[in-house]
């Protein structure tokens, strides 16, 4: 039984640095194995779409540019994306990857939340396509049923 | 002690009433808040937080809710504030003498304070909130339990000085003892009437958050509950000096006042992290069993030795 | 109990106050400040998660189930796939097992010193409460590390999990650990003796051994009331076999008691920790499972950090379940405050409230409306109708 069991820990932190985190100022260094944007990598990408299948959260979609020749560009939607990592664990030729550095993905426009991977040329050539009145969608009818 | 002799007017507006009061309440808030932030290991608040709150909450929308009486609606706030800013005329601020003064100034201006309390309570009572209605049963409970011993804590040095004048307790706490060591008991019990009269933590069973949200005032928004909110920081200010004057051996300057009532209100800050709420029962029993006791026995030792050990001690 | 509200003076909790951290609605009756009788409605923030379920592969359900509760996201997510894996006839390799062990206590850490906290600031000890949420950045820390999310660690997979411990990773868990025991040899000290705390909490609430078999209470709160009841020893799962743990009880059955428990069972989970650190097997992290998971229905119990956590699952052969049901330990636990409310003070209903470490949002999933004694039928178009008229 005693009154004020707590009188060491104030003592002392009145002498001590505040815990709190002065974020956005000082920016906290999170861990390496941090699950931040996702990442993709065309070069070895199959297109066998697994891991738009088990995506829990319909986060990513894979734009096909040229089946026969694997030329793909993935979409990758990082608002919907809630970084469980699945797609990583999904694909068999280690095409993604979560990167521990991009975590601070808030924005005010809805830009930023879209992202494209793939080769320079292919996300020039559907975006032209997008670009063009009348066909829409980026993907075009044919990206899905791949 | 200084004397300053200023215009009526200014006296009343400026200083040592008026706007230095509200200054200097809106100063002590913050160091209170930043006080128990640091003892909980937070950063707390940036220095001008109390302001910013005082002027969003006057530039806010009052909502008068149905069922309330309007016009104590709106007075009360303004009845609190003034009790409050009267009060601080009679005490020793900032080290000067009290603008207006005169003999039995010590019951006029504790009954003073108490005005605030007693309007929370009627604002509370006020509405139909039920929150409110229990916060209010509760101030107003609290009210009766506090004040008997705060009154017989700040009644040990005014016996002691022969005086119920503030200004002449002052001066004799200058020149004696530091009543904190002569009168141990009741520098303690006035410590906790202060904080129970000022609703801090443990004693904030009246506005517990948790369980009747902001008791009284719930239903206070915009200028009314700034205006409270002022008077509360406004009575820390008064307390502190009251109590610094009568068992921290006086006021004589703005140093030592600064000193005094810092010092206090560290001691104050860190009581208000050291515990768990009181239950309001628990807060009335600890109250009359042990504060109104002390304080009692205090004074009985104290009218003892006033009028028999004095003329063996202090000769 | 029936409420009469012209005769009594009742007092609303909910579902907006600042008592509670998630919406839910309760009634106390009070004669001054005595409550008379208590009233809970729940139902605010039913989410349809069970429905959406059934749209979903499994391997998706995985992390829809995981997102029932925001603090005890693992074990919904363990409860979920030992089901899954159950259906498919699929062995969990042990090293697999011993990181889902390893991860749940992790997760007891945080959300029992969460807990702490929450309690401590319902009775007004906001103290404790920073301190214990400060302290327990330290385990998200460690969540953060090895699983690379702080909150929805994800750490499972349908036939294992996803990530191993690294010799680098152990030391790191390993030195938060002595912190932390440090911390919460401090914090049972602070419960236990501190004058002002334990006027909240020694004989406050107090539900006896046979109230809470009654009432079938789960998990912490029913231990506290000497009741033996902890998954992790009656039926252990995952790596509980290899690893187990000792089951914490108290008799007197007050909200003392529920401290001392949870905090107990603090140290349970560090001697358990460093155990499978010590003791971790060798070998594969995760097995094959089909996609598509033979018929058949199952039900998978897991101990959360609140009590039994059920999960029944249903499979007919496709890679979507049929049914899925999931009962938190909050639902069986709600009864406790509303039998114990009476006859105590109105400041003690907050921590009385948070005594059972409710978990409002994980509990509020399907409901029957019965009307007269009789069951109704509900199509979704009356659904429909009555939301809008309940909300009007
Ligand atoms: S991390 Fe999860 S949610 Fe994000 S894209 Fe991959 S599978 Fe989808
Ligand atoms: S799973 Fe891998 S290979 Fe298959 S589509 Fe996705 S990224 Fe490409």
């Amino acid at each position: 039984m005693s009154i004020g069991s707590m009188l060491g820990d104030i003592l002392k932190s009145f002498f001590k640095k505040p815990a709190t985190e002065k974020y956005p100022f000082e920016r906290y260094e999170p861990s390496q194995n941090l699950r931040g944007k996702l990442v993709y990598n065309p070069e070895k990408c199959s297109g066998c779409q697994l891991c738009i299948k088990d995506c829990p959260a319909d986060a990513i979609e894979l734009l096909v540019v040229d089946k026969a020749n694997k030329r793909f560009v993935m979409r990758y939607h990082t608002d919907r994306c809630t970084f469980c990592g699945q797609c990583i664990e999904s694909c068999r030729f280690e095409c993604l990857n979560m990167t521990g550095e991009q975590w601070e993905l808030a924005s005010l426009k809805k830009e930023p939340f879209e992202v494209y991977y793939g080769r320079d040329e292919d996300i020039q050539f559907l975006l032209d396509r997008a670009a063009q009145p009348g066909t829409g969608e980026p993907c075009g009818g044919e990206g899905e049923g791949a | 002690m200084n004397n300053i002799s200023l215009p009526p007017l200014v006296a009343l507006l400026v200083f040592p009433g008026g706007l230095f009061l509200m200054a200097l309440g809106l100063a002590y808030e913050y160091i209170d808040r930043k006080l128990v932030a640091r003892f909980q290991n937070r950063l707390g608040p940036r220095w001008f937080q109390p302001l910013a709150d005082l002027v969003k909450l006057l530039a806010k929308e009052e909502i008068i809710p149905d069922g309330v009486h309007r016009g104590l609606f709106i007075i009360l706030p303004v009845i609190a504030v003034a009790g409050a800013l009267t009060a601080a005329l009679y005490t020793p601020l900032a080290g000067f003498m009290p603008a207006y003064s005169f003999p039995g100034d010590l019951v006029v201006t504790l009954y003073l304070l108490s005005v605030m309390t007693l309007s929370m309570g009627l604002a509370g009572a006020n509405t139909a909130d039920r929150f409110s209605l229990i916060g209010a049963t509760r101030t107003l409970t609290q009210l009766f339990s506090y004040e008997a011993p705060f009154l017989l804590a700040l009644l040990g040095p005014a016996i002691a000085a022969g005086s119920w004048q503030i200004s002449t307790i002052n001066l004799y706490a200058e020149n004696n003892r530091w009543m904190i060591f002569t009168q141990p008991v009741g520098f303690i019990v006035a410590i906790i009437g202060l904080m129970g009269k000022l609703e801090l933590p443990p004693f904030d069973a009246p506005e517990a958050e948790t369980e009747i949200v902001a008791g009284a005032l719930t239903e206070y928004s915009g200028r009314g509950y700034a205006l409270f909110r002022l008077g509360k920081d406004i009575e820390l200010v008064i307390g502190l000096t009251l109590v610094s004057a009568f068992y921290l051996g006086g006021l004589a300057n703005p140093l030592e006042f600064l000193l005094k009532t810092l010092a206090l209100l560290l001691v104050v800050a860190a009581l208000q992290s050291l515990f768990a709420r009181l239950r309001i029962d628990q807060t009335v029993g600890l109250w009359w069993r042990a504060g109104a006791i002390l304080g009692l026995v205090q004074l009985a030792v104290i009218i003892a030795g006033s009028s028999w050990l004095r003329p063996l001690l202090f000769k | 109990m029936d409420l009469e509200p012209n005769k009594k003076f009742v007092v609303p909790i909910g579902p907006q106050h600042p008592a509670l951290k998630e919406p839910g609605h309760f009634e106390f009756a009070v004669d001054g400040e005595i409550v008379t009788g208590a009233t809970v409605r729940l139902g605010f923030v039913h989410r349809g998660i069970e429905k959406s379920a059934e749209s979903r592969t499994y391997v998706q359900n995985l992390y829809l189930m995981e997102r029932v509760c925001g603090i005890c996201s693992h074990v919904h997510g363990t409860a979920f796939t030992i089901g899954v894996e159950h259906l498919a006839g699929v062995t969990v390799p042990p090293r697999a097992n011993a990181i889902r062990v390893l991860v749940a206590e992790l997760e007891r850490i945080h959300s029992h010193m969460l807990w702490l906290g929450v309690a401590a600031h319902e009775g007004g000890f906001d103290t404790l409460f920073m301190y214990s949420w400060r302290d327990r950045e330290k385990v998200m820390d460690i969540l953060e590390e090895i699983s690379g999310n702080r909150v929805h660690y994800s750490a499972n997979v349908i036939g294992g999990v996803k990530f191993d411990i690294s010799e680098e990773q152990r030391g790191k868990i390993l030195s938060s650990l002595d912190f932390l025991e440090e911390r919460t040899r401090h914090y049972l000290k602070v419960v236990n003796e501190d004058e002002t705390f334990l006027g909240r909490t020694v004989g406050v609430g107090i539900m006896t051994r046979e109230q809470a078999e009654s009432l079938g209470a789960v998990g912490p709160t029913a231990r506290a009331s000497g009741v033996e009841r902890d998954i992790r020893v009656d039926a252990p799962y995952a790596g509980y076999e290899q690893f187990p743990v000792r089951m914490i009880t108290d008799t007197r059955g007050d909200l003392h008691a529920r401290f001392v428990v949870r905090i107990e069972e603090l140290f349970e989970a560090y001697r358990v920790i460093r155990e499978i650190l010590d003791h971790m097997p060798e070998g594969e992290l995760t097995a094959r499972v089909p996609r598509r998971i033979p018929a058949g229905e199952t039900i998978s119990r897991v101990e959360a950090p609140r009590g039994e956590l059920l999960y029944y699952i249903k499979s007919n052969g496709t890679d979507m379940p049929e049914r899925v049901k999931v009962r938190t330990p909050s639902l069986c636990n709600w009864g406790s405050i509303t039998s114990v409310a009476v006859g105590h003070k109105l400041a003690d209903m907050p921590m009385l409230l948070v005594g059972i470490d409710p978990c409002f949002s994980c509990n509020d999933r399907t409901i029957t409306i019965k009307s007269a004694g009789v069951d109704l039928g509900w199509t979704w178009e009356d659904l429909r109708q009555h939301g809008i008229e309940a909300y009007r």
